[in-house]
C-alpha cells in the first residue's frame, strides 16, 4: 500500500535518514519503534508529506506521492499534543476536514453534522460536540484529534506518539481501544513510538530504528525473540551483555565456555553475547554446573525475582521466579552456579571497538537441567 | 523570639508603605499632574474659548490630517507586521534574523535620525529628489512625507505583538490544517487569526497611539505648512511658540484623551487576553 524507498534526509550538519526502504501493507498496524533520534518521526512526517526527503520515493498504491503536497495525499495525521483548534468546538473540529472541500465535493450541513456525531460515538464522545478543547482531559483531546483525522476518510492514518502526553493508566486502555478501532475500521495505521510495550501489544509488525537507520523489521514475537542486531536485542527488555573471545566454534565469557558452532571457521576475534536475565539458570554451589558467581543484590517485584550477581568482575543480572527464590534461599553474598540456557553472541569487525556486527551462533544450554 | 518577629513585620510594613508612596508621588508628579495639568490650562479660558480652538480652521485641518495618517499607516503596518509575523513565526528561511533586526530598526533610530533619512531621500536636495521634481511627485513637505515617516516610525508594533505569540503557539494547528486539506488562505483565515486575535489589536492599539502622537520624524518631514501639513502635535507646536497657550492645551487635550481611550482599552485587552508581555 506504501512504498518507502531509499529515503535520505539531513538537517544542515544531521542526518535523521540512512537510505530507508520500507512497505507498509494494506490493513496492517505497523509501529516505527526507536529512541530519539532515530528518525521515526521524520519518517512518519515524510509519509504525510509534512516534511520531504532529499533523495528517495515515496509510493501510494504504486503512484508516485513523492512531492505531493500533504492536503492532497489524503492521510489522516494524529499528533502527540493533539494540535486541536483551540478556538473551535469539538464538533466543528472534528468537522473541519470536510468543511474545507472545495465546494463540488463538499458535503451538505445535515450530512457533515451526522459524520461528526457518529465519528464521535465511534471515539465515545458523543454529548461533547458544544465543548472546546481546554474544557476536555488529555485522553479526551486524544480521541477528537483522532476522530478529525477519520472525518476525511484517509487512506491511511498517521500516528506520532499519540499517547506520549498521556498519564500511564490512559495510556494503557488508549491503546487498546486503537487496537481495536484498527481491527473495526480495517484502515492502515502507521503510528510511532519509543515505548517497547506499546509497539510489542499494539502492532501487526515493528520497525526498530536507531540513528536514522533501520535495524530489524518483523512481528513482535519475531523480534523480541530473534532480535537481528545487539541494538534490537538491548533496546527490547533487559539484556545481559558481556564481552567475550569467540575462537575454535566456542565462546569464551571469563572462564565460561560456550559452543558457538556457527563460528567454527573463526580462529580469534573480540565479540559480545546477549543473554536474557531470564535464561540464566542459577543452581546451588556445590551442584558443579556453571560458573561460580556471587549474590550480589536480591529483588522481589510482585511473581519475579531480580538477582544482581558477579561473575568475576562482571556483573549480571538475572529473573527468576519466587519458588526458585526459595528453594536456593537466595541472600546477599551467597554463592551460587550460573549457566545460560541461551544466548546470542555477536562478532565485532575490527579491533578495539565494533563497527558492524554479524549475527552470530545460538547455544542451547544442555547442562543444569533446569 | 516573639518581640523580633514582631519588630521585623513592623519594619516591612513601614518600608512597604515608604515605597509605595514614593512609587504613587513618582507617578502623581511625572504623569498625573502633567495630564491634570493639560485639562485645567486647555480650559483655563472657558468653554468657548476651548470649543472655538478645537474648530478654528487650521486646528480642523491638524486634526484631519492625523486622522488620515492613521487611517493609512495603521492598515498598512497591520498588513507587513502580519506578513512578516507570519513569516518568521512559522517558518524557517535564510535571512530571518535580518529581517527580525530590520523589524527593530525604527525603535533603535531616533524619530529625528528617521525624518532626516526621507528627507535625504527624498528631498529637493536629496538621491530620488531630481527624479521625483521631474515626475511632478512632492513627497517631502507635503502630506505622502508624513504619511511615509509615520509608516515607518510605527512599523514595529504590530510584528512585535504577534511574534513572540505566534512563535509560543506553535505551527502544529497549521500542520494540522494542512493534512486535513485546507489550502493557505483558508488556514491563515479560519486557524491562524482566531489563535491571534487579541495580539493583533492590542498591536493596532499601540500602533494607532503612536502614529497619532508622532513628533519627531514628522516634525522633521513636515515643512509646518499651516492648514496643510500640520499633524496634531505639530499645530500644538505652533500655537505653543506663538504664546497661545490655552488653544495649544486645547488641542493637547484631544490628545491627552486619545491617550487615556488607548490605555482603557489596553487595560481591557490585557485583562482579556490575559498573562505576559513580551516587551
Amino acid at each position: 500500500m506504501i512504498q518507502v524507498q531509499n529515503l535520505h534526509k539531513t538537517f544542515g550538519s544531521f542526518t535523521a535518514l540512512h537510505d530507508v526502504s520500507l512497505d507498509v501493507a494494506e490493513g496492517e498496524l505497523l509501529a516505527l519503534l526507536g529512541p530519539s533520534g532515530s528518525g521515526k518521526t521524520t519518517l512518519l512526517r515524510i509519509l504525510a508529506g509534512l516534511d520531504f526527503a532529499d533523495t528517495g520515493s515515496v509510493l501510494f498504491d504504486g503512484g508516485d506521492a513523492t512531492h505531493v503536497a500533504a492536503r492532497d495525499r489524503g492521510v489522516g495525521f494524529v499528533f502527540q499534543h493533539y494540535a486541536l483548534f483551540r478556538h473551535m468546538t469539538v464538533f466543528d473540529n472534528v468537522a473541519f476536514g470536510l468543511t474545507v472541500r472545495p465546494k463540488g465535493s463538499r458535503p451538505g450541513k445535515k450530512e457533515i453534522a451526522e459524520r461528526v456525531h457518529h465519528l464521535l460515538s465511534m471515539v465515545q464522545l458523543e454529548g461533547m460536540a458544544g465543548r472546546y478543547p481546554s474544557q476536555l482531559s488529555g485522553g479526551q483531546r486524544q480521541r477528537v484529534a483522532l476522530a478529525r483525522a477519520l472525518a476525511i476518510e484517509p487512506k491511511v492514518l498517521l500516528l506520532d506518539e499519540p499517547f506520549g502526553a498521556l498519564d500511564a493508566q490512559v495510556r494503557k486502555e488508549l491503546r487498546r481501544w486503537l487496537r481495536h478501532l484498527h481491527d473495526e475500521l480495517k484502515i492502515t495505521g502507521v503510528f510511532v513510538t519509543h515505548d517497547q510495550e506499546e509497539a510489542l501489544e499494539v502492532a501487526d509488525r515493528v520497525v526498530v530504528m536507531s540513528q536514522g537507520r533501520i535495524e530489524q523489521i518483523g512481528s513482535p514475537t519475531e523480534i523480541y525473540d530473534n532480535p537481528a542486531t545487539p541494538f534490537v536485542y538491548q533496546f527490547l527488555g533487559n539484556v545481559n551483555s558481556l564481552e567475550c573471545r569467540v575462537r575454535g566454534g566456542e565462546a569464551r565469557i571469563g572462564d565460561l565456555r560456550l559452543p558457538a558452532p556457527d563460528y567454527h571457521g573463526v580462529e580469534d576475534a573480540p565479540g559480545q553475547a546477549f543473554v536474557r536475565p531470564h535464561d540464566l539458570l542459577l543452581s546451588p554451589a556445590g551442584d558443579g554446573v556453571g560458573v561460580l558467581a556471587r549474590v550480589l543484590h536480591v529483588t522481589v517485584l510482585g511473581p519475579v525475582v531480580r538477582v544482581e550477581l558477579a561473575v568475576g568482575d562482571q556483573v549480571l543480572e538475572a529473573e527468576t521466579t519466587r519458588q526458585r527464590h526459595s528453594e536456593l534461599k537466595l541472600a546477599a553474598g551467597q554463592s551460587l552456579r550460573v549457566w545460560p540456557r541461551q544466548a546470542r553472541f555477536f562478532l565485532k569487525d575490527g579491533w578495539p571497538e565494533g563497527k558492524g556486527f554479524e549475527v552470530g551462533g545460538e547455544l542451547m544450554g544442555e547442562g543444569a537441567g533446569i | 523570639m516573639p518581640g523580633s518577629n514582631l519588630n521585623s513585620r513592623q519594619e516591612s510594613l513601614v518600608s512597604r508603605v515608604l515605597l509605595i508612596l514614593a512609587a504613587v508621588i513618582v507617578l502623581a508628579l511625572f504623569l498625573l499632574v502633567p495630564l491634570v495639568t493639560v485639562f485645567i490650562e486647555a480650559l483655563s479660558k472657558g468653554l468657548d474659548h476651548y470649543l472655538s480652538a478645537l474648530v478654528e480652521d487650521d486646528a480642523l485641518a491638524s486634526i484631519r490630517l492625523t486622522g488620515l495618517t492613521a487611517l493609512i499607516s495603521v492598515p498598512l503596518n497591520l498588513f507587513f507586521g502580519l506578513t512578516a509575523s507570519w513569516c518568521i513565526a512559522k517558518f524557517e528561511f535564510r535571512g530571518k534574523s535580518l529581517l527580525l533586526s530590520l523589524i527593530d530598526l525604527p525603535f533603535s533610530v531616533s524619530p529625528v535620525i528617521s525624518g532626516l533619512v526621507f528627507v535625504l531621500l527624498f528631498g529637493l536636495q536629496g538621491w530620488l529628489g531630481p527624479w521625483l521634481s521631474d515626475h511632478d511627485i512632492r513627497l517631502i513637505f507635503a502630506v505622502p512625507g508624513i504619511v511615509l515617516a509615520t509608516v515607518f516610525v510605527t512599523f514595529p508594533f504590530v510584528a512585535r505583538e504577534l511574534i513572540p505569540l505566534m512563535e509560543e503557539q506553535g505551527t502544529e494547528e497549521e500542520e494540522a490544517a494542512v493534512v486535513l486539506g485546507a489550502g493557505a488562505f483558508r488556514i491563515f483565515w479560519r486557524v491562524t487569526l482566531p489563535n491571534i486575535k487579541w495580539g493583533l489589536l492590542y498591536g493596532v492599539l499601540l500602533c494607532n497611539a503612536r502614529a497619532m502622537g508622532e513628533f519627531g520624524a514628522v516634525s522633521v518631514v513636515s515643512g509646518h505648512i499651516r492648514g496643510l501639513t500640520n499633524t496634531m502635535p505639530l499645530q500644538v507646536e505652533i500655537l505653543y511658540n506663538e504664546y497661545n497657550f490655552a488653544s495649544a492645551f486645547a488641542i493637547a487635550s484631544l490628545l491627552a484623551l486619545l491617550a487615556l481611550v488607548t490605555l482603557a482599552a489596553k487595560s481591557a485587552l490585557e485583562w482579556r487576553f490575559g498573562v505576559r508581555r513580551g516587551h
